[in-house]
């Protein structure tokens, strides 16, 4: 079993799963990204406070629109924000739950505060908080609500998914190895919304099988 | 005025104060209608908020400082925070920069007041009693605790069953009049009433960006009004909008509530740029370079800002490619974000910075607001959002933005104009201080919550728990918070000392090049002593002289001749004179209207429905009296405007204020039916448990009923309108008008009687378009009735017909409404 | 208050057609659209075409208002209004690349 330091329980940047991981990639990209610029900004503002006027006239006027405005505030920000709305579009595509043959589906309910778990392969078996998974597979959880919204996010694994009443939203997980994930309803609802939480157990092959024939409790 | 003297500007001001002063005493202060006097009232008011929400954000931040300092049960928290975003957004954020227009805008345009000085009056009132019941309520312990954007199920009776969600709803909405009134004012103000001159292109940069936070305003608020009405509606009389099992769908808040809530973000941004824009450059000793495109980009950002709002929504499982629009129009924005943070530093490099307070302030928005601007790109990143949403890293994001890019720019632009500030000498430079507390307290407080939010730290969690790895970042956030607040309270310590203790300072101490500096501030209450000719975008740095040409009257209207409150209204794009526009006096209609208006809003709240009709009543009679007021009941030809120029006087004209103002407003109204009307396409198609078990059917009475009254309604006001002028007799048509509107009113008592209203979301919807429909035509009907009694009482004739153009507008309206309304509500029975 | 219009018409359009685009987008995902018997490729079809003729629409605003006739007769408002017919043509291109790039009703 793997199990990440109690701190990292609920972590974005500590993945255990493919969705997690390419999404805290993209975050790390970002950051480093966002520092450069914001840096390169800063420097413009400090640069503007050095001594001296620069040359005035209307010719002057017109060079410094070609490169503030143009240039810097249309030309370079337009190509940073290009390649990265690409980037983000095209991770989001891998993120979706397109149909595989091994992929397993597994419903989630959330109501005021707890979560049921029910699974198709195995028709009337429901787990109250703990829902069980077989590691290193593709997983759609089915995402719906018996009363209010509430969202069923597991950090560790992939992003947050609203359980919304009268609808289901259907997320893929994946973990990577068997273990423990903690998980949170992460949309406010009431007085119990902090307690509001899960545990998303992932078995290895053998256990999912006896989970599967219903030998685990 | 015969050939005499020109007047001295001491005579001249003799001769305007008593035209414009306020009441004395503390009634002037309820019955005044002076932008001025309102706008320090207004000032002050929002300040107040402010404090408020801060004390809030202090509880919050106690509560969260470590695992064991936790001392509010949720039931407590919940209220706390709710009101905490409540009070900053719809209390603070919007009323302050409100208020600051209000203030500085007929300066700035050189013009003598706001363009409807009463419902500067009316607004404020509402705003101020609105936010007296909402405090009320949370000391009262009965204050909304869902969360600042509300939403249902969780907000619907079935969970929040007190009067908590009512109160949110209802205030709210209650306040929203003062933003609609403020925006219909600054628009018609910015577009017609300025200096002589002043083309658009010559407008000061801050009436642009006002002019377009205005309309965004008139088009962002409509579908948040709509959505707390039905909200309320579902709550009161359990019609399911937001119920899946009945048709309804809980996201169709989210769309109503985003399509506001997103533009309200940059609708609360463009003011601080607006400020930012103006003060840069004089601290700069230079112009604003790229004026036009600066203009360019605050217009491309209010209208993008309107294609982004289901951003707050990419984890609701819209499919992939919904989010994907979005998520490239949130991106886009930052464009025009670029583009003006790059022309800001461009005019820093074009002059010569001087480091004085205002400038500390806008170098602390540089530092903060490109921060929050970088994460709002990340969070514009689809599977980024899908981890950061309601989190902390949002929580965080959002306060960059907003105390970042809103608040810190306001202050800069407080101490700009508070010219007071260089008279005195100064103690402990208590401002500096205040400044670098400010700064250490905010990166303290909120740098590194980010991070928690990354770390899986939910927004709203009534505790830190112990050895969840956040206890420490909260450790700091909270000290830090407290160093915050105290920056703060030395903020608005010290700009009180300056207000009140300072010795005067000289005019224009920063050789700024705006008309707000012509007049010695705080200003009179007339504003300008007469209207100005300007030829440039600062016509101070043109013209030194012009504060004293303004002030013995060599402008316009400079010879207060007629003894009435007059000012001038020009041509929209160039500025030329077109009318004398007379301002009403001293009234406390508005007052009492604010008064009367609050119990129509919050007698719903307690179920008191008969006293709701009754201050509906009550709030038409009024509505009545104010419009009565207005107006003359002789020709008086055209007058001499000054300068050698005679000019008709308001009542004279075919499309007076009042026609503007008209329009204005129901873009507003056109805007809240444009949703009504997605409402019911939305849940149409993305509903659960429809369609409908019973769809209306259409008959033919409706149809024909509604197709004669449109006939009828328009035809008629438009006989009555050529009646007046060729001056016959406008009874036959306005009686045919009349008529119309009643048939209107039948063809949609059709739809009530086919349907029941709390069947399901289907019945609902077209239960509240008919309602639309009822209620327009009825105002109609009214303004008909209303223009028969000026007609008899003699304040309509061939030169008088600007009351017929407004009624006409009304009923255009109302007959658009009924058709799109009523052909909507029956089309499915057609298809069917 | 024409001046008005023709800075604020191009981006109106966009923000127009940006609604229509996302409705069908909603429309195409329903029940709506299969009980009409309709399929998930036509819909991507339907989408193209909209946003192509979008695109047209902002290119005639281009042309349009280049022409005497339209143009403004205060230079400045004809730059602004030229900047800004480019901007909602930018933003046209920009908002509806997903319809060719992303997955419909995933």
């Amino acid at each position: 079993m793997v199990l990440a330091g109690c701190e990292e329980r609920l972590s974005t940047v500590h993945p255990a799963g493919p969705a997690a991981d390419t999404i805290a990639t993209l975050w790390w990209v970002m950051l480093a990204g966002a520092a450069a610029i914001f840096l390169l900004v800063m420097v413009l503002l400090v640069l503007a406070f050095r001594k001296g006027e620069g040359p005035s006239g209307d010719d002057a006027d017109k060079r410094r629109e070609t490169l503030w405005i143009k240039g810097l505030g249309l030309g370079f920000t337009m190509t940073v924000l290009a390649a990265l709305t690409a980037w983000g579009l095209s991770i989001g595509e891998r993120l979706l739950p397109r149909p595989g043959p091994d992929v397993v589906a597994v419903g989630a309910e959330g109501r005021q505060w707890a979560w049921r778990f029910s699974y198709p392969d195995l028709p009337g078996r429901t787990t109250e908080n703990v829902l069980h998974i077989p590691a290193r597979r593709p997983v759609d959880v089915r995402i719906t609500s018996a009363d209010v919204i509430h969202s069923f996010w597991v950090p560790r694994l992939a992003g947050k998914l609203d359980a919304i009443p009268g609808h289901v939203n259907v997320l893929r997980l994946e973990a990577w190895e068997p273990g423990e994930y903690a998980g949170v309803s992460a949309e406010f609802s009431g007085a119990g919304y902090r307690t509001h939480r899960f545990t998303v157990v992932a078995h290895d092959a053998a256990a999912w099988n006896a989970f599967l024939t219903g030998e685990l409790p | 005025m015969t050939d005499k003297p020109r007047m001295t500007a001491l005579r001249l001001h003799k001769a305007l104060y008593p035209i414009w002063r306020n009441d004395p005493g503390w009634k002037g202060v309820l019955t005044t209608v002076n932008n001025n006097t309102i706008g320090n009232m207004f000032i002050i008011g929002a300040t107040g908020m402010f404090l408020a929400g801060g004390i809030l954000a202090m509880l919050i931040r106690a509560q969260l400082a470590s695992p064991r300092s936790a001392f509010m049960g949720p039931e407590i928290y919940n209220q706390i925070f709710t009101m905490h975003g409540t009070i900053m957004m719809f209390l603070f954020a919007i009323p302050f920069f409100e208020a600051l227009t209000v203030f500085l805008l007929p300066g700035m345009l050189g013009t003598r007041d706001l363009a409807f000085p009463r419902l500067s009056s009316y607004g404020f009132w509402c705003y101020m009693i609105g936010s007296t019941i909402m405090i009320v309520a949370l000391l009262a312990g009965v204050a909304p605790d869902g969360g600042w954007f509300m939403y249902p199920p969780l907000s619907s009776t079935a969970f929040s069953s007190g009067i908590n969600a009512d109160i949110w709803l209802l205030g709210i909405s209650f306040i929203e009049i003062s933003a609609i009134g403020a925006a219909i004012e600054v628009v018609v103000t910015v577009l017609r009433y300025r200096a002589v001159g002043m083309s658009l292109d010559k407008l000061p940069i801050f009436a642009w960006y006002m002019l377009v936070v205005a309309v965004m305003i008139l088009t962002a608020f409509p579908p948040m009004i709509l959505g707390s009405l039905i909200l309320e509606l579902e709550r009161a009389f359990d019609m399911p909008f937001f119920q899946a099992e009945h048709g309804g769908d809980s996201l169709l808040w989210q769309h109503l509530f985003w399509l506001f809530g997103h533009p309200e973000v940059y609708i609360i941004f463009l003011p601080a740029a607006g400020v930012i824009s103006m003060v840069l450059p004089v601290m700069a000793r230079t112009t604003l370079l790229g004026y036009g495109w600066v203009v360019a980009a605050a217009i491309s950002l209010a209208v993008l800002s309107f294609g982004l709002w289901v951003h707050h929504m990419f984890t609701t499982g819209i499919p992939h490619m919904g989010l994907a629009f979005f998520s490239a129009v949130s991106t886009l924005v930052a464009v025009p974000t670029g583009v003006q943070i790059f022309a800001w530093i461009g005019t820093l490099w074009k002059g010569r910075p001087e480091m004085h307070l205002p400038m500390l302030w806008i170098l602390g928005f540089f530092v903060t607001f490109v921060m929050g601007g970088l994460t709002g790109v990340m969070v514009a990143m689809v599977p980024f959002d899908w981890q950061a949403h309601d989190s902390y890293f949002i929580v965080a994001h959002l306060h960059y933005v907003l105390i970042g890019g809103y608040v810190f720019p306001m202050i800069a632009g407080i101490y700009y104009w508070l010219p007071v500030l260089t008279g005195r000498k100064r103690f402990f430079r208590m401002g500096e201080v205040a400044f670098w507390l400010v700064m250490a307290g905010f990166h303290g407080t909120f740098l590194l919550l980010h991070w928690a939010g990354l770390l899986g730290m939910r927004r709203r969690i009534d505790v830190v728990e112990a050895g969840s790895g956040w206890e420490l970042i909260n450790l700091l956030a909270s000290i830090s918070g407290f160093v915050l607040a105290i920056g703060f309270g030395l903020v608005i310590l010290d700009v009180a000392v300056n207000a009140f203790v300072a010795v005067r300072g000289r005019r224009n101490p920063w050789n700024a090049g705006t008309l707000e500096w012509a007049t010695p501030i705080p200003g009179p209450a007339y504003n300008v002593a007469s209207i100005p000719v300007v030829n440039s975008r600062y016509p101070l740095h043109d013209n030194p002289d012009l504060p004293v040409q303004i002030a013995r009257g060599e402008g316009f209207l400079g010879e207060p001749v007629r003894n009435r409150r007059e000012t001038l209204a020009v041509s929209v794009a160039r500025g030329e004179p077109e009318f004398i526009s007379v301002f009403p006096n001293n009234t406390i209609v508005p007052f009492v209207m604010a008064v009367v208006t609050s119990v129509m809003f919050m007698a719903p709240v307690f179920k008191w429905y008969s006293l709701m009709f009754i201050a509906a009543g009550g709030v038409t009679v009024l509505a009545l009296v104010w419009a009565w007021a207005n107006g003359s009941r002789r020709d008086e030809g055209l007058l001499d405007a000054g300068r050698g120029v005679f000019l008709p006087p308001h009542t004279e004209v075919a499309y007076p204020p009042g026609w503007w103002g008209s329009l204005f407003l129901l873009l507003a109204d056109s805007v809240l039916f444009g949703s009504l009307l997605f409402g019911y396409a939305f849940l149409w198609t993305v509903a659960p448990n429809w369609p409908p078990p019973r769809i209306l059917q259409t008959g033919i009475p409706g149809p024909v009923l509604a197709l004669a009254g449109a006939a009828l309604a328009s035809g008629g006001i438009r006989l009555a309108d050529r009646a007046i002028r060729a001056q016959g007799q406008p009874w036959p048509g306005l009686l045919a008008s009349l008529a119309g509107l009643a048939a209107l009113v039948a063809a949609a008592g059709t739809v009530f009687a086919g349907t029941t209203y709390n069947a399901h979301a289907y019945d609902a919807t077209l239960w509240v378009i008919a309602g639309y429909v009822v209620f327009h035509a009825g105002i109609a009907g009214l303004m008909v009735l209303f223009l028969l009694g000026r007609i008899g009482a003699g304040y309509i004739s061939s030169r008088r017909f600007g009351d017929a153009r407004v009624v006409r507008l009304w009923i255009d309206y109302a007959v658009l409404a009924a058709l799109i309304g009523l052909g909507g509500a029956w089309l499915p029975g057609v298809l069917s | 208050m024409t001046d008005m219009l023709r800075i604020s018409i191009p981006l109106t359009v966009w923000i127009a057609a940006f609604s229509a685009v996302y409705g069908l987008q909603g429309i195409i995902c329903s029940d709506l659209w299969r009980t009409a018997g309709l399929t998930t490729g036509q819909g991507r079809i339907a989408l193209i075409v909209l946003g192509v003729a979008a695109v047209a629409l902002q290119v005639a605003m281009q042309v349009l208002l280049r022409r005497p006739r339209f143009a403004s007769p205060l230079p400045w408002v004809q730059r602004v209004a030229t900047i800004l017919a480019y901007v909602a043509l930018v933003a046209t291109l920009w908002s509806f690349l997903p319809v060719v790039s992303t997955s419909l009703c995933l």
